[in-house]
């Protein structure tokens, strides 16, 4: 997002934006295309507004030479009151001056209302897209998106009373000259649709150019902002001198690129300077000579040169203004495959409603139905297979497993962060996919392994799923996740902001915000995913205390390492390789389950109690 | 919250004096291509010089040519014109590359003169500066020198010459109507002043609302999965919604101050140029000044408005420019906490480390260690329990100098870690911190990380040593999976699999592991631990871990409270002696299996 004042006429200068591949119309761009015939359609007002300032624009702004040759002809070399003359040239100038302060302001007022209601589009409809799209689109792809193409795109927004007033200039005073002096014109004219030419072929040429040395900053952006946001990882292992040979590689890159872009600039910008002297030159050659043949007048000759240099840069424009509505089309093209991605995890079109708890009936019961998974839609290899498990309301389970066995997986489906490949999961006897999404996940909510804060004060943070919520609710959910005393600690406790990602809190004061931040919600079901690993263990017995409050209230299902968490829990899962290899007590599994030992790291029951585990054992 | 683009605001407005050393010392950065700049800067002149010849030319063409019917003199000034033209083309063209070319080396140096400054800092550094802010320096704050360098400077020095040369033809031609034409000069400086402060003050409520429209965009995304869990995705587009709709207003502010000023500008070239024929017209009735001198001043009135009002634009461009220099000059000038040595002293490759007497603060905190002293022996390994926030990985980072004491010292093998090159020192002390960073690229590319020159077979070496070699094969791409922005393909242990395979590769003497298998599951732990212990035989290791099962395989427990050292020895003698450690594993003892 250029926040430059771009001038007037974008001109070569006025950078373009963004981004890689198709930038010709291809077939492929009739989604960009319609978009931005929407967009337009949208702004109609505005753009007739905008081309009725552009026709005024021109209107004064070709007579000004006219009346700039009479006053030479008739003012000095003749009689009349020259006053008269320069009133005249003076007044319309005036007018088109109006004109095109009008036509500026309409024509960047359309531009960059399509550019926030796109924009707003776009980020809705990010928000909506479901999480399979998003683990497979990087974040800073979505920004261009956001970003450098709807700068893109929008830019033709602002050509149209642009082009208008541009196209209306050459028609307007080629129509002058011509019946002025014919051949004259004719010869003046001549070379002056290479300049749009020469325009044209500049801008397709500059703008693969340009975009090779954004791809390349990108690039170094990247290595920049990996390598800060990893420094604690580049120090650790003297990664320095790793990491600054690939900034230097990225920097000669866009060194390399950016040389490329000025040799473009110096191949076409003198030419297009050019070739109106010489047409320049061809009126004062030729005209001249008429003038001393008397076959034309001195401000007839004046008037044609001022007339070339008014044609220039309309003339360049409009050589530029084809490949810029087809960068504008690819970018529209872009912005559409996002928009036009529709959400895979959608509301059911008659959603069923949750059953209310009443005394004899809890609610939070939630069943795994023979559920087969893998990411990338199926198509990745199955992460999740056959897994079929019934927790009942209230009841707490513990799943337990491997590094990679697919713990985090299960957390993920059961609030519907993707859909089962084959069998089903149902909360309260209703399959999860006839659940309206808002509902459901106010059922149930998941504590993520790795925390996200917002930037914003705790209790923003806390209050999430509900900002309205009092501040005692928000203070006894602190207190539930064991959060309340140290948040308290803080000189502004609640208020106390969080900046870039929270970083300035210990990995175990965010976990506990953010179990803070579920419990507010107060969930149906509630899903820890290792939740607490980074608390130590002098405040193990806290946590537990408190995790055994929020256990009771209602369903949970825990995925923890640590026995003295998983011991909390009414029931034990252990998954292996996606399946459910045993289920139990905890000190059942202990007791019979030779892999539950070993997952665990735990000696032979029995022995448990006191014995240290010697190294490398079982 | 603008720190996404280092948050620009009144900082950007430089005082003279300010913007006198920021351009002394560019002049001195640039000193190795002074001479072409300088070459640059006489080509502009000279086609400037072609520009201003053509009016001239017409002139002569009227007075001389024309008017008196002599096609002689006409047809020498059409030459004239044309080889001036052409000499223009040529010199504008070598002006660009030249230019350009000055400007690109320039920035080249510049970027990785900045990197390499970030990259010597120490992790203070980053304690201290917000990682966005730091990040805009080499993206925003450069970006902002780029696009100087790719058009504005030529624009800006091209319509400067251009402006001056103008102004200086008019005189030559004739003096008496200059004085006519200057009266729009008020006008037209009132206005430029006042565009250019309002338009800075527009474009700075710009930048800072883009700013803020980005890293709300961006914080939109990376949260979307806790917006969706929370089914929070209308409100959050609505709160969007509000930033995008300042960011708009913004727009149409700035808008507004040019819809203005343009028009002035047009207007004011247009009544000049009725002055000129006018009063001009005047005198070329009293005899007093040729027509041709009235034509020639009319037409270089038609190229003395255009750079005014380019002038004005890029003047923002320009001063933006200069606070982006100052500001990067200030990071380059910011002191290295942790500095090599003048004259290092080579380490052995393996040796006891000695802590002694060792305080510590972060900045000017509270103490956070006092008076430390602790030899860990070559070979031994040695584990750091103790509550959260006591010292253990601020001692573990101060073994490994990612800081240095604030008294006391720390040696390896005697020899003083301040006396030590950073390069070397990191050959023997790595540390594998709990939150193993992915980068961008595959399993295998990110493993190298402390070893670039490793091939796969090393890589999968080291996997193999720490027995997780079989899980990483398992992806369908093996050691080529990428694993996506922040290892987001990883399940959270393999990550820290990955992040310990790093370790194993580098192979050091010492390693200190910061609670780097926290998100294993016990097992696996044990695995890796049992392996990297094979594998760190003759090497030390000191382990930092919530779980006491670590410190029970180590040969000594070092409990860490309140800054300081509160009780050392085995795991047996500790137990049995029934203090803090015994009282420890206790509780822990009491919540295993
Ligand atoms: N977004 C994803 N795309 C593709 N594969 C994934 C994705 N997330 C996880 N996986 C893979 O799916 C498997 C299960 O991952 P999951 O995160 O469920 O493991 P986990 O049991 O939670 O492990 P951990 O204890 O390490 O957190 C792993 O092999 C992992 O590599
Ligand atoms: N970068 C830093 N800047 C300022 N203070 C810090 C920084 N890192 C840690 N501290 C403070 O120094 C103290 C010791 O922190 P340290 O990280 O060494 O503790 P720890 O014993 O490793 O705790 P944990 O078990 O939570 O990892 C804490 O009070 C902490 O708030
Ligand atoms: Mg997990």
């Amino acid at each position: 997002m250029s926040g430059q004042q771009p001038s007037d006429e974008p001109t070569g200068s006025s950078e373009p934006s963004n981004e890689r591949d198709s930038i010709d119309g291809s077939p492929a761009n009739s989604r960009g295309r319609h978009l931005l015939v929407d967009a337009l359609r949208r702004q109609r007002l505005g753009l007739l507004m905008g081309m009725g300032a552009a026709l005024g624009w021109t209107a004064f702004r070709v007579t000004v030479p006219r009346l700039i040759q009479l006053g030479i002809d008739r003012g000095i070399r003749g009689t009349d009151p020259l006053w008269r003359w320069s009133l005249f040239i003076a007044i319309a100038g005036m007018f088109s001056g109006i004109f095109l302060g009008l036509r500026r302001y309409t024509a960047f007022r359309n531009a960059r209302r399509v550019e926030a209601r796109t924009r707003d589009r776009l980020f809705a409809h990010i928000q909506r897209l479901h999480i399979a799209y998003h683990d497979v689109t990087a974040t800073g792809e979505l920004m261009s998106r956001a970003n450098t193409d709807l700068q893109q795109f929008q830019n033709v927004v602002t050509m149209v009373p642009i082009t208008t007033g541009n196209a209306l200039i050459v028609v307007a005073v080629a129509v002058v000259m011509l019946l002025t002096d014919p051949v004259l014109a004719l010869l003046a004219l001549i070379g002056l649709p290479l300049v749009n030419l020469l325009g044209k072929k500049f801008s397709e040429k500059l703008h693969p150019a340009v975009l090779a040395v954004q791809k390349e900053s990108a690039e170094l952006a990247g290595v920049v902002e990996e390598t800060v946001a990893g420094m604690r990882v580049v120090k650790g292992f003297g990664a320095e001198g790793v990491q600054a040979e690939k900034l230097v590689t990225e920097a000669d890159d866009v060194y390399r690129e950016s040389i490329r872009v000025s040799r473009i600039r110096a191949r076409y910008l003198p030419g297009i300077e050019l070739v109106p002297n010489v047409g320049l030159v061809i009126v004062l050659a030729y005209g001249g000579q008429l003038v001393i043949d008397d076959q034309l007048t001195i401000g007839q000759l004046v008037g044609f040169n001022l007339y070339v240099l008014m044609l220039i840069q309309p003339l360049r424009m409009l050589g530029m203004v084809v490949a810029q509505w087809q960068r504008a089309i690819a970018a529209g093209d872009r912005i559409a495959e996002v928009l036009d991605t529709a959400p895979v995890i959608v509301d059911p079109s008659h959603p069923t409603a949750l059953p209310e708890a009443t005394r004899t009936s809890p609610v939070g019961r939630i069943e795994f139905n023979h559920v087969h998974f893998g990411y990338a839609g199926g198509s990745g290899p199955p992460v999740l297979t056959d897994f079929h498990l019934t927790i009942n309301a209230g009841e707490s389970v513990a799943i337990v497993g491997p590094t990679g066995c697919g713990k985090s997986t299960v957390a993920r489906l059961a609030p519907r962060f993707y859909d089962v490949d084959d069998g089903s999961i149902l909360l309260d006897g209703i399959d999860l996919r006839e659940l309206e999404r808002r509902e459901l996940r106010r059922a149930i909510s998941l504590v993520f392994e790795d925390t996200f804060l917002f930037s914003g004060t705790i209790r923003e943070n806390i209050a999430f799923a509900d900002p309205d919520a009092s501040m005692d609710d928000v203070r006894q959910a602190a207190t539930l996740a064991g959060a309340r005393d140290f948040i308290e600690d803080f000189e502004l406790g609640f208020d106390t902001q969080l900046g870039e990602r929270g970083l300035s809190l210990s990995g175990g004061q965010r976990q506990r915000i953010s179990i803070a931040r579920s419990l507010l919600a107060n969930p149906r079901v509630l899903i820890l995913d290792d939740a607490t690993s980074a608390v130590d263990p002098t405040k193990e017995h806290e946590i537990r205390d408190a995790m055994q409050e929020v256990m009771a209230k209602r369903t949970t299902i825990v995925i923890a390492h640590r026995a003295a968490t998983i011991s909390l829990a009414d029931r034990v899962v252990v998954l292996d390789e996606g399946r459910i290899v045993a289920e139990g007590t905890h000190s059942d599994l202990l007791a019979t389950n030779e892999r539950y030992r070993e997952i665990l790291a735990a000696s032979d029951a029995g022995e448990s109690d006191d014995t240290p585990v010697p190294a490398g054992a079982s | 919250m603008g720190w996404l683009q280092g948050g620009v605001t009144e900082e950007d407005r430089l005082d003279l004096t300010a913007t006198g050393a920021v351009l002394a010392r560019t002049a001195r950065l640039a000193a190795p291509y002074r001479r072409l700049g300088i070459r640059a800067f006489f080509l502009l002149v000279a086609w400037t010089g072609t520009i201003l010849a053509g009016p001239f030319l017409v002139r002569r063409a009227l007075d001389d040519g024309i008017r008196v019917g002599d096609s002689g003199v006409l047809f020498e000034s059409v030459v004239a014109y044309l080889a001036a033209a052409l000499l223009g083309y040529v010199l504008y063209r070598s002006a660009i590359v030249t230019l350009a070319s000055v400007g690109e080396s320039f920035l080249r140096d510049m970027r990785i003169r900045v990197f390499d400054r970030l990259l010597r800092q120490a992790l203070g550094f980053y304690d201290r500066n917000k990682s966005g802010v730091l990040v805009s320096r080499m993206t925003s704050d450069i970006d902002s020198l780029s696009e100087l360098v790719q058009f504005g400077l030529l624009m800006f020095t091209g319509a400067l010459l251009q402006l001056i040369g103008t102004i200086v033809a008019l005189g030559f031609l004739s003096g008496r109507l200059l004085l006519v034409c200057l009266i729009s000069v008020p006008i037209v400086a009132l206005a430029s002043v006042k565009f250019q402060r309002d338009s800075n003050r527009a474009y700075l409520v710009v930048r800072d609302r883009i700013g803020l429209t980005l890293s709300a965009l961006q914080e939109g995304i990376a949260g979307v999965r806790i917006v969706q869990a929370f089914g929070r995705e209308e409100l959050e587009a609505s709160r969007f919604s509000r930033t995008n709709d300042s960011l708009y207003r913004s727009h149409m502010d700035s808008v507004k101050v040019a819809a203005w000023y343009l028009p002035i500008i047009e207007m004011a070239g247009t009544i000049t140029t009725a002055a000129a024929i006018g009063i001009g017209g005047w005198w070329v009735r009293s005899g007093e000044l040729s027509i041709g001198t009235v034509v020639a001043f009319v037409l270089l009135l038609q190229g003395m408005f255009e750079p005014v009002q380019q002038l004005s634009q890029l003047f923002n461009l320009v001063q933006s420019a200069t606070a982006s220099l100052s500001k990067l000059y200030e990071l380059i000038d910011e002191p290295i906490e942790v500095p090599d040595p003048d004259e290092p002293q080579s380490l052995s490759p393996a040796g006891e480390i000695d802590v002694s007497n060792l305080s510590f603060s972060y900045g000017d905190g509270p103490r956070v260690l006092s008076n430390v002293d602790l030899t860990v022996g070559a070979g031994e390994r040695i584990a750091f329990v103790g509550p959260t926030g006591a010292g253990k990985s601020t001692l573990a980072k101060l073994i490994a100098r990612l800081y240095d004491p604030s008294e006391g010292s720390i040696s390896f093998d005697g020899v003083d870690l301040r006396s030590a090159t950073g390069r070397e020192l990191r050959d023997r002390v790595l540390v594998v911190p709990q939150e193993g960073h992915l980068f961008t690229g595959t399993v295998a590319d990110n493993i190298r990380i402390a070893k670039p020159d490793a091939s796969d077979d090393e890589v999968r070496d080291a996997l193999d040593r720490i027995g997780v070699l079989g899980r990483i094969e398992g992806f369908e791409n093996g050691l080529h999976t990428e694993v996506r922005e922040g290892g987001a393909r990883l399940s959270a242990g393999e990550r820290q699999l990955v992040s310990l395979a790093r370790a194993a590769l580098a192979d050091p003497a010492v390693l200190v592991l910061d609670e780097a298998t926290s998100s294993l599951d016990p097992g696996t732990e044990l695995i890796v631990e049992g392996a990297l212990e094979e594998l760190m035989t003759d090497r030390t290791v000191i382990a930092i871990a919530h779980r006491l099962s670590t410190s029970q395989r180590c040969d000594r427990v070092a409990v860490i409270d309140e800054g300081g050292i509160a009780e050392i020895g085995t795991h047996d003698d500790l137990v049995a002696a029934g203090g803090h450690y015994a009282a420890l594993f206790d509780a822990w003892q009491r919540g295993q299996p």
